[in-house]
Order: C-alpha cells, then structure tokens, then sequence
C-alpha cells in the first residue's frame, strides 16, 4: 500500500512539474486567468447597473445580488474551463505514446491504476492553482456585502467548479490514452465537452422521463445545484462517478494498447 | 536468470515469433542478432512484461513474466529502441523519478543515481534538461535509466543505434563492464557487435532462433574448413595440379594480380578438421616459387549470419544477402562449405 501511495505520488510530482514547466499550461492559465477577471468586472458593473435601475423604478422586492452575481460569475467559470480544459487534459496520455515513456511506465513495477490517479491529480491540482487566484478578488467584493456573504456557499461552489473540471478531466485523459496525437486528443475532448452540454439541453427540454434521466446524468445540471450551494449526495456520487469511470476506462485502455499493438 | 521455452507470439495471424526458446546464465551477456523484423524487439517486449506471449513461458530471475510481472519489472531494467526521456525533465531529475518508481529505497536513490551518472558519463550534464541533449547523450541517458534501480537483469534494445563511432565505442565499454553483475541481453543488427561484447548469440530470423552459441564457436562450427589466401610469385600452370593432389585440399582458384605481372593470388580450400597450411607452404617453396604473402581465411561471424538467415529467406532478405556476399570476399567460404 505504501509502496502504490509512494508511486502515484512519484507520477503526480512528474506531471505537475512538467505543467509548470510547460508554456502551453501557462498560456491556459493565463487565458482563463484573463477572462475570468475580464467577467468579474463586467458582472460586477452590469449587477450594480440592475440595482440602480430597480432602486430607481422603486422596486422594492429584495435582491440578494451578492448570491446572484457568484451564480453568474460560476457558470461563466465553468463555460470559460470547458474549453480549456481539453487543453490541459490533451497531453496526458498523448505525449507519453508519442515520447514511448508509455513503455517506460508499463515496465515498471506500477499499476496502471496507481499512473492514471498520479496524472489525473497533478492536472486536478493545477486546475486548482488556475482557481485559487480569483479567490482572492472574489474575497474583497464579499467582504464589502451587508449581510455578510455565507461562505459556505462560495465554498460548495468553488468545489463544484473544481469537481467539473475533474470529472471532465478524467474523461479527457481516457481519450488522451487512445491516440498519440495531442491535437486529435484535445479535439476530441472538445467534442466531449459539447455533447454534455447537449446532454443538459436536451435534460432540460425534452421533460418527461427521458428528460429526467439526461438531467439526472448531466454533469452540468449538478454542477449548477452546487454553485447555489445545494449540497446533494446523488450531486457527489455522479462527480465521483464520472471520475472513476475516467480512470477505469484509461487504466483499461493502456493495457489494451499493450496487448494489441503490433 | 533468463529462461525462455517455446515462446511464441503473433499479431492478428503474422507471427512475430515462433517457438523461441533461450536461457541466459547469470552475468552473461546474450546478444540477440537477426536482420530488421526477425522478432528481437517483440521478443524482448515479452521479456519485460510489456506485451503477452501468445504461447510458452518466459522467466526472470526465477519469476514468471506474465504472472509474476511486479516482481519481474522490478529485476529489470529496459531500454527501448526509441529511449523512453521527459524532454522537460533535467538528467538527473529523470533518473531519480525512475529510480523512484522502480522501486529504490528513499535512503538509496542519490547514491543510485550518482552511480549511474557516473557510469554513464553523465555526470557534468546532470542539470541539463533531456531535450536540449543530442543523440549521444540521449542514449546514455536511456541507458542510465535502465541500469540506475541496479537490476539483476538488463534488456538493451539496439543499444548503439544512431551513435557517432566513438559514442558505440563508448557504449560497448559500458555494457562490457555490466557483465558478471548483471546479466545483459542486447538486441542489435550490426555483426562486428555481438563479437565484440556479447559472450553468447542467438541468431533470429523470421521469429525463430536458428542457432545459439559463443561468437567463436558459432563461426568455427558453421563454417567448417579452413583455407588460405596465398601470393605467389612464378610459373603457376605446374603448380596448381600440385597442390590440388595435396590431401585435405578442396579446391584451388587462381588469379592473375593487377599490377605485378609475374604474380598470381591463389585461394585454397581445405576440407573441415584438415590443416594443410604447413604442406602448402612446403610444396609452394620446394616448387621454386616465390611465396610472398600467405593469409589464413576465417570466417566471419557475417557469413555465419549470411549462411543461417539464407537457409529461410523471404524475397527482400535474399536480395540483401545476395548483395552483401558479392562484396565481401570472405563470404565465398561460408558459400561453398
């Protein structure tokens, strides 16, 4: 046991070095670092704008703006991941086939479980040093809020954006393991982020129990629940699903490329 | 330390190997000769537990490829054919993530990999990032990584493939000195190699090992008789018939030389077993002729190769066998024995 923890830890700390070392990694970050600061000013404006307009039509229904503006400014989070995270996810398995560090790996003494958990945490983690700057904005602007912000609720939806990306993440790396070409693997991912996308379109639309079943399914559905600070289990399990199922499909994958290669 | 019995693979219906089966003794090192696509790469694939064998057993160490994998991964050290490197990483940072997941002791790793630094010749690159290294070094680097966990057993797949000829000479020491420690099994297409630094050969072709021996023996075995290049100064046309009746003797072929007229360069064969150089000098010098040079033929451990490999040919390895016998002199030898 302590041998596999040492293992993936040895994984993770080789993944995560080569993230901070790789300018593709940076410019993901500083695209989503930009945009994300980009949307922060702009929510902010436009929500102070709404309450101005409703102050001077003499509106009186309350607004619970700060609750609002974190569910805005999450979901502009997720849509802005989504399409870089293909880009992270791309070069997990890709450039380990195309470098012959897969043969490397599957003749050492590690599971293919204990490599794909090691990759899939350092990508997590880097994802998480993406989301933990704007933290530190998001902070000042609650900290200016009467009644004081319930951080409770900014932390579920923060985990919430951080389970997404690993959900997704997950699933890239399994279609990362099937080429050795990053582009075809990021293209792909990409496809995948898009049809969950439908897959909540069509949960939301199509009502009845097809309907139902979709929603239940869309990770972009729970995701949603959690940023207004619904904490459910099923939310969890679906996440922890998805997850496992990523690295299920990988670790089978990368013996299935050994035994068929010729 | 290397038992392979009736190992057989195949992709879809090609077979890659058929019924291989080897056995390497502790600090040998075996040299697995064959043209390109003989099977040697797979065969080594299955070796380190990469790919599965369709049929037969292979085992490291006393351990199972197959069943006991963890154990074997963990008594061997590999190189591939293409030098498995992070190109971002630095020398030495690299080889301690792979002494780490090999499996070597926190308290070991930096002894470890100094040692394999050092072995290598790569200790004034240690901080030097993988992808700025050229060729050269990137091999050593792939050797180092294969070596740095101290395995009992060492797979070297083409080791000096795509090195400068005083980097192959450089790699050839190092592997030399592996032995005894360490049993080695390297793959290679180049001859002069496997005489030069492997203890024993096993010639693949087509996925079959067709023989397995000492370089020496192998080219002693296979090529039976001896002969003679001979430069003889004088009247040839008494002399021939006269060493023709010599006993033991096969055959006798003359030619005139190019630029000295009066000499003529004879090539005698002898029957296997038979020692005739002692009679031919004799019966040469007691004829009145002048005998300048006398040169014995040996065979090389190419027409070894060329002899075995001919036997089962496919149409592209005849041609290149059939060119390579009209240009080295030597080869007739292994033709007509």
């Amino acid at each position: 046991m302590r041998i596999v923890l040492s293992n993936i830890l040895a994984i993770y700390r080789r993944e995560l070095q080569s993230y901070f070392a790789s300018p593709l990694a940076s410019i993901v970050a500083g695209v989503f670092w930009l945009l994300a600061g980009f949307f922060f000013v702009n929510l902010l404006n436009a929500f102070n704008l709404e309450v101005l307009r409703a102050d001077s039509l003499g509106n009186t229904t309350p607004l619970d703006v700060p609750y609002q503006f974190l569910q805005s400014f999450l979901g502009v989070l997720s849509s802005v991941a989504l399409f870089l995270l293909p880009i992270l996810s791309m070069g997990l398995y890709a450039e380990e086939r195309k470098c012959g560090t897969l043969e490397l790996l599957a003749t050492s003494p590690v599971t293919n479980w204990a490599v794909a958990l090691g990759k899939l945490l350092a990508v997590v983690t880097f994802f998480l040093t993406m989301v933990l700057p704007l933290l530190l904005y998001e902070a000042i602007a609650f900290s200016a809020t009467t009644p004081p912000m319930n951080f409770g609720v900014v932390f579920l939806g923060h985990m919430g954006l951080v389970l997404l990306a690993a959900a997704v993440l997950s699933l890239g790396m399994f279609i990362s393991s099937l080429t050795d070409s990053t582009i075809l693997a990021a293209v792909f991912t990409f496809g995948l982020v898009i049809f969950l996308w439908v897959i909540d379109l069509l949960g939301q639309r199509l009502g009845g129990p097809l309907g139902s079943a979709l929603g239940h399914l869309s990770l972009l559905k729970h995701f949603g629940n959690l940023s207004q600070g619904i904490v459910d289990s099923s939310s969890l399990v679906l996440f922890g699903s998805y997850i496992v199922l990523g690295l299920f499909l990988t670790a089978q994958s990368v013996d299935a490329f050994r035994f068929q290669r010729s | 330390m290397i038992e392979v019995e009736h190992l057989s693979k195949s992709y879809g219906s090609t077979l890659a190997i058929e019924d291989v089966t080897f056995a390497v003794e502790p600090g040998e090192i075996l040299g697995l000769l064959g043209p390109n696509g003989a099977g040697k790469t797979t065969t080594m694939r299955i070796l380190t537990g990469y790919l599965p064998a369709s049929s037969g057993s292979a085992k490291v160490a006393g351990f199972e490829v197959h069943e006991d994998s963890m154990a074997v991964r963990q008594r061997i050290g590999y190189l591939p054919e293409n030098p498995p490197l992070y190109p971002e990483m630095s020398v030495e940072g690299f080889l301690a993530f792979v002494a780490r997941i090999k499996g070597v002791s926190a308290g070991d790793r930096p002894q470890r990999v100094e040692q394999a630094l050092a072995q290598c010749g790569l200790s004034d690159r240690r901080k030097t990032l993988i992808r700025k290294l050229s060729k050269g070094y990137r091999q050593r680097v792939g050797i180092a990584q294969a070596i740095v966990h101290d395995p009992p057993v060492i797979v070297l797949d083409e080791p000096t493939i795509g090195l400068d000829p005083r980097q192959i000479i450089e790699v050839r020491h190092l592997i030399k000195s592996l032995a005894g420690n360490h049993t080695v099994i390297l793959s290679t297409h180049i001859l002069p190699e496997v005489s030069m630094t492997c203890s024993r050969v096993a010639i693949i072709n087509q996925g079959r090992v067709v023989a397995t021996n000492a370089p020496d023996a192998l080219m002693n075995q296979l090529t039976g008789g001896t002969g003679y290049e001979l430069e003889v100064e004088g009247e040839m046309n008494n002399l021939l018939p006269l060493l023709q009746k010599l006993p033991g003797v096969l055959s006798v072929e003359s030619s005139t030389m190019p630029r000295i007229a009066a000499r003529s360069r004879l090539r005698v064969l002898a029957q296997p077993g038979i020692e005739i150089g002692h009679t031919l000098a004799t019966t040469i010098v007691g004829a009145g002729l002048g005998l300048y040079e006398m040169r014995r033929l040996s065979a090389t451990l190419e027409d070894v190769f060329l002899q075995l490999t001919r036997e089962e040919q496919t149409s592209d390895f005849q041609m290149e066998t059939s060119e390579n016998s009209g240009s080295t002199a030597e080869s007739t030898i292994g033709e007509q024995s």
